[in-house]
């Protein structure tokens, strides 16, 4: 394992851009997805909201193992979900092909207990992604922010 | 429709979160973390979790969604913002609900703005946020 990042290093993550890209939610994709949320297909083409966790991810050119590398996860487990903020502008609806930017808007070290817990040190880290039509209008934007546990 | 702060929202209820759709899950969202998959390495964590598969956060928030998508259209939804102190595991029963606290118009549309929660019998949420959704005409 590397040495923990600095808070230094951590700050300095903001501004951080994501290669940018453009993602098609699949019919096959948004069927399973939907199946597993427990709900019956969506109708004309609707994506289930629940696709604005990983299409956003993997449409900026990054993915959640990327995210957890960028933020020097010392583990697959020592990643919380502090919120997900999802605006849904235009409905989204399966084989469009929306343009994703993403970003990291804030970053930081803070102390304190997680999800109730003991006290800890722990990197907060906050991501933005913008999801537009192919003629550019604004159809979504989802905001992540996850905590990095740090061991030392 | 007709909606007032106040009204409840038609709970959305998950009899039993499965195992297997969290698998379907981790493959479609390309999430490598094996506490959605591999029971063994949950119960090696230090929480006290058992041999149980957490569920992703956003199949957690799915529900709700569900739940309010039931109540005003598929295509309602505007906004869902969600805390998760706690997680889900595999085999919980859990329950969607939520409360109106205002109506408004905006963009000549009417929007409810709603407190909403996912919780298992008894307890204290393990989502908890707020959501705003379209309103259906009549």
């Amino acid at each position: 394992m590397s040495a923990p990042p600095s808070a230094a290093e951590i700050e300095a993550l903001v501004g951080h851009e994501f290669p940018g890209g453009t993602y098609t939610i699949a019919h096959w994709e948004n069927y399973l997805l939907t199946e597993c949320t427990g709900s019956e297909p969506l109708p004309d083409g609707l994506a289930h909201p629940a696709v604005l966790f990983h299409m956003p991810i993997l449409g900026a050119g990054t993915s959640i193992a990327g995210m957890f590398a960028l933020g020097r996860a010392e583990s697959d487990f020592s990643i919380g979900i502090e919120s997900y903020d999802w605006e849904i502008l235009r409905p989204l609806r399966e084989e469009v092909a929306y343009d994703v930017r993403g970003r990291v808007t804030e970053a930081g070290r803070r102390e304190g207990p997680l999800r109730g817990g003991p006290r800890g040190v722990y990197d907060r880290i906050q991501f933005r992604f913008e999801l537009r039509e192919p003629a550019g209008a604004p159809a979504a934007v989802s905001t992540i922010t996850w905590t990095y546990r740090r061991s030392a | 429709m007709n909606a007032r702060p106040g009204d409840a929202i038609p709970e959305w209820v998950m009899e039993s979160v499965r195992p297997e759709r969290m698998r379907t899950m981790a493959a479609i969202l390309r999430d490598p973390n094996p506490v959605h998959w591999d029971r063994e390495a949950v119960a090696a964590l230090p929480f006290g979790l058992g041999e149980r598969t957490i569920n992703q956060g956003p199949l957690g928030l799915s529900y709700i969604l569900n739940m309010l998508m039931d109540w005003a259209g598929p295509a309602s939804v505007r906004r869902i913002t969600m805390r998760f102190p706690k997680v889900v595991l595999d085999g919980d029963r859990v329950t969607a609900g939520g409360r109106v606290t205002a109506v408004r118009e905006e963009g000549g549309e009417r929007l409810a703005d709603c407190e909403v929660w996912l919780a298992r019998e008894g307890e204290t949420p393990a989502l908890e946020g707020t959501a705003t959704v379209a309103l259906p005409d009549a």
